[in-house]
């Protein structure tokens, strides 16, 4: 049996937020903080760059804008001419709306196919569902930090000790 | 005092200016090119305003227009642009109430001055224009009052001198009450710490805001739009207003960046208040594009010659290039530069920005404004440089002085101590009291 990593369970997120920033300290890669709610300032505290979700969001924007006044100006001033109420047969004030709804709409689907891509979703198990504490105290009370065996820094020993000096009451290795 | 004032200017960045200088340059290079332009097209212009048929055109085809004329909307348009802080700032203290918001606390005292610049301060500024009025107004000059054309007759009680007079006085008075019923219990708490000065000043903030909507958008009809008065458009009030929060958002960002630099606001200030304030201008850049072209979509789907002959107008020599800086310098230009969330923190790159704002928002008044008596062009003159000299030093100098006279920011509201990103126990708190 393989071990998928090492979790620390903390009681309150001050202490889980200080433990966060001693493994990002420590120059760990390969891990996570798992909370029952946000918690503010995690992200600097765990040292996390800003999410690439917003490029995927933009892409999906200029995508549908661009599909949008294609799509009218092929439909109305090119495949099929009508004139409606003496307007130009393409002009960018009438085909806005619609072309601004389909960047909406793409943007969103940008996020959640970006979200989805870069959480590596879907998939059907994740070895800490199968742990009893972890499962019981991340969506309940507890802060639960998990460094995974694969970080190249992984060291069951050196990264136990870290783990219990940030404070930790239990300290496991999950088993994949 | 006035070196406190002198003080404060000081803290202007040298590239600031530079940016506003150089914009100010390329615009006015800019008119001067079209202008030569637009005295081809002359023969063909009057063609056009003959078609309008408005006695309005009278006025303004006339060889020169008179040094009333002249000052007039020099002095009207410096004056909608200082005009545009006062309620822009009223206006994110009123939301602040509303939504009972934490993180408005460290810019809330500022702005409640500058909110309080409406009454007395702007009031008395507003004199020239009262007094100048039957020049500036077209509707007000002796021709149209002696014979009303069909507009001024369909609009007729509001379309008088006397309701003129009378509403704009009722705004003042409006915008008096509302902004120092907030400010002084705001500064009573200061004193005492009560909780009842926040349900007042929620009290205010609720009704408030209808009053602003009403007095904002008979601000904009009464002094602004009724320089065409046969021009129809119900959006007109929320474009000035979603231009005026604009600019006042990043003056904001501008101003607590500097209050936080020269200490007053160092402890409640933290970087989430400026990606705040930064998310805010960011999403008016979004809202004024959404307005503004809301505006000019209804009226060119429309077609109706009482709505189109604005935006014609507004076509005509270097008045097409005003245009242009307001479609891709008002917004594209701060709404892609505003996308990566990094930008909005960047503090160099958001102050020469609100230099920008400022130059956007005041080529759009004059977009609003001057085409009425400079057909062929905007005109920077000496009288612009003067009103908005004389305002802008009149309205830093009052608003230093109440600034200077009062803490920083509110020292015992409620939630300070979540703004300054403390926690304290609800029994500490009150034992510490």
């Amino acid at each position: 049996m393989n071990a998928y990593g090492l979790m620390a369970v903390f009681d309150n997120p001050a202490d889980a937020m200080h433990a966060a920033e001693k493994v990002r300290d420590a120059g760990y890669t390969k891990w996570d903080v798992h909370t029952p709610f946000p918690v503010h300032g995690m992200d600097a505290a765990m040292g996390l760059p800003n999410s690439k979700v917003g490029w995927f969001t933009f892409c999906g924007g200029a995508i549908g804008y661009t599909t949008g006044m294609t799509m009218i100006w092929w439909m109305n001033a090119y495949d099929y001419k009508i004139v409606i109420g003496g307007k130009p047969m393409m002009s960018p004030f009438f085909s806005f709306p619609v072309s601004y709804e389909l960047t909406i709409l793409l943007a969103s689907f940008g996020s959640l196919i970006g979200m989805f891509l870069l959480n590596r979703l879907p998939r059907l198990h994740h070895p800490l569902l199968k742990n009893r504490k972890f499962c019981a105290g991340a969506s309940h009370d507890k802060f639960i930090v998990v460094i995974e065996t694969a970080d190249p820094k992984f060291n069951t020993e050196e990264t136990r000790k870290l783990l219990a000096s940030a404070g930790s009451k239990h300290i496991e290795l999950v088993e994949d | 005092m006035s070196t406190h004032a002198l003080s404060f200017l000081s803290g202007l960045r040298a590239r600031w200016v530079a940016v506003i200088a150089l914009a100010f340059a390329a615009t006015l290079l800019g008119a001067n090119l079209t202008a030569a332009d637009a005295h081809k097209t002359e023969t063909k212009a009057e063609a056009v305003h003959a078609d309008h048929g408005g006695a309005a055109c009278t006025s303004c085809c006339a060889a020169a227009p008179s040094w009333q004329k002249q000052f007039g909307y020099a002095y009207l348009t410096a004056y909608m642009f200082c005009l545009s802080f006062c309620l822009g700032a009223l206006f994110l203290v009123l939301l602040n109430h509303l939504f009972d918001a934490q993180w408005m606390l460290p810019i809330r005292r500022f702005l409640e001055h500058i909110a309080c610049l409406l009454c007395p301060t702007m009031a008395v500024l507003w004199i020239p224009i009262g007094a100048l009025a039957p020049h500036i107004f077209p509707w007000m000059g002796p021709e149209l009052q002696a014979n009303p054309d069909h507009a001024l007759h369909a609009k007729y009680p509001l379309f008088t001198t006397q309701a003129f007079y009378i509403v704009s006085g009722l705004l003042f008075v409006i915008w008096y009450v509302v902004t120092n019923g907030l400010r002084n219990a705001s500064l009573a708490q200061d004193k005492d710490g009560a909780a009842v000065h926040t349900r007042t000043m929620r009290k205010y903030a609720a009704a408030g805001i209808f009053c602003f909507a009403f007095s904002l958008t008979g601000a904009a009809i009464y002094w602004m739009k009724a320089l065409s008065h046969q021009f129809f458009s119900t959006m007109y009030g929320v474009v000035y207003f979603a231009g005026s929060v604009w600019v006042t958002v990043i003056t904001t960002y501008w101003l607590l960046l500097y209050f936080k630099n020269r200490g007053d606001l160092r402890d409640v200030t933290r970087e989430v208040t400026f990606h705040d304030c930064g998310k805010l201008f960011f999403a008016f850049t979004v809202f004024y594009a959404y307005i503004h072209f809301s505006q000019y979509f209804l009226i060119w789907n429309a077609a109706i010659p009482e709505e189109t002959f604005w935006y014609v107008a507004r076509e005509k020599g270097s008045w097409w290039w005003v245009g242009q800086i307001t479609i891709f310098g008002h917004f594209w230009f701060p709404f892609l530069l505003l996308l990566p969330i990094h930008r909005k923190l960047n503090f160099q790159v958001m102050t020469t920005l609100t230099g920008w704002a400022w130059l956007c928002h005041y080529l759009d008044l004059q977009f609003n404004i001057g085409p009425v008596l400079y057909p062929d062009g905007l005109h920077f003159g000496f009288y612009d440089v003067l009103s908005l000299g004389f305002l802008i030093s009149v309205l830093v100098f009052m608003f230093t002085r109440d600034f200077n006279a009062h803490p920083p920011y509110p020292q015992r509201d409620p939630r300070v101590a979540e703004a300054m990103g403390v926690y304290v126990d609800p029994a500490s708190t009150k034992a510490a009291h």
